[in-house]
């Protein structure tokens, strides 16, 4: 068993767009949690959903060069770091991304516990902000 | 102080050591360190600090009867780390789940 998550999933769209869409926050904000975030290194981010018990995330960037994105990932209320990073490559059919998510044994136990109450549920909520979203712009229309 | 999944990670790490952990569930009852340690090509010693450091993780206990000391695997703690992974696999699933869809939208 290791402690880093990858994903890997292939986007039908350009580069650049997938890149804006994980790195510039009124992007960010609309797919994901809303963000104050700059691909600059060194910026101190937070992405910050307003569902109720969302727990804030916050880090700093670390490395932000097309097409490579990674920032620190520290969940409120605990000093555990994390590194989240994503990586794009073009291919034939479209956008490759690889996701990591590393670090995750640093969680003691009672953090992860506490982490879990504090997800609990509302989490669920904070993520998939876009998917009622975009079924209310389809039953609008 | 090292925390509890560190121990848990660590002690899974090895793979001497998942198998031994392997050959415990297996097993499911509590075996002797001399019947542990027939079944590989290590040294007594060698299968007990072995058997030292998955009881930390809380992965094996190990009680004594007469001479004989006994093992027994407890997969308990590994659902410590699950849970976590699992936790943050569905969350990024969701995550990249969102991002294919916005993007499509925004074609």
């Amino acid at each position: 068993m290791k402690d880093v998550i990858i994903k890997e999933h292939v986007f039908k769209h350009p580069i650049d767009m997938v890149w804006n869409a994980i790195s510039k926050d009124e992007e960010i904000s609309n797919w994901f949690i809303k963000a104050d975030f700059k691909a600059e290194v060194g910026y101190y981010y937070s992405f910050k959903s307003e569902g109720e018990n969302c727990t804030e995330i916050n880090g700093v960037v670390k490395k932000a060069n097309p097409y490579t994105l990674i920032y620190t990932w520290v969940v409120q209320n605990t000093n555990i770091e994390t590194v989240v990073k994503w990586e794009l490559k073009e291919t034939a059919e479209g956008t490759a991304l690889y996701l990591e998510h590393s670090g995750i044994s640093n969680y003691s136990g009672d953090t992860a516990v506490q982490m879990f109450t504090s997800f609990n549920g509302g989490w669920d909520n904070c993520v998939s902000e876009l998917t009622k979203y975009l079924s209310k712009e389809v039953h609008a229309g | 102080m090292q925390d509890k999944i560190t121990r848990i990670l660590k002690a899974i790490a090895d793979p001497t050591r998942r198998e031994i952990f392997h050959a415990l569930i297996l097993a499911s009852t509590a075996l002797p360190i001399t019947q542990i340690s027939n079944q590989f090509d290590i040294s007594r010693q060698g299968i007990t600090k072995h058997l030292k450091t998955l009881e930390k993780a809380g992965l094996v206990q190990i009680s004594s009867k007469g001479r004989e000391r006994f093992c027994y695997a407890d997969p308990v703690p590994l659902q410590e780390v699950n849970k976590w992974l699992k936790f943050y696999e569905k969350f990024w699933d969701d995550a990249i789940g969102n991002l294919d869809s916005y993007l499509g939208h925004n074609t």
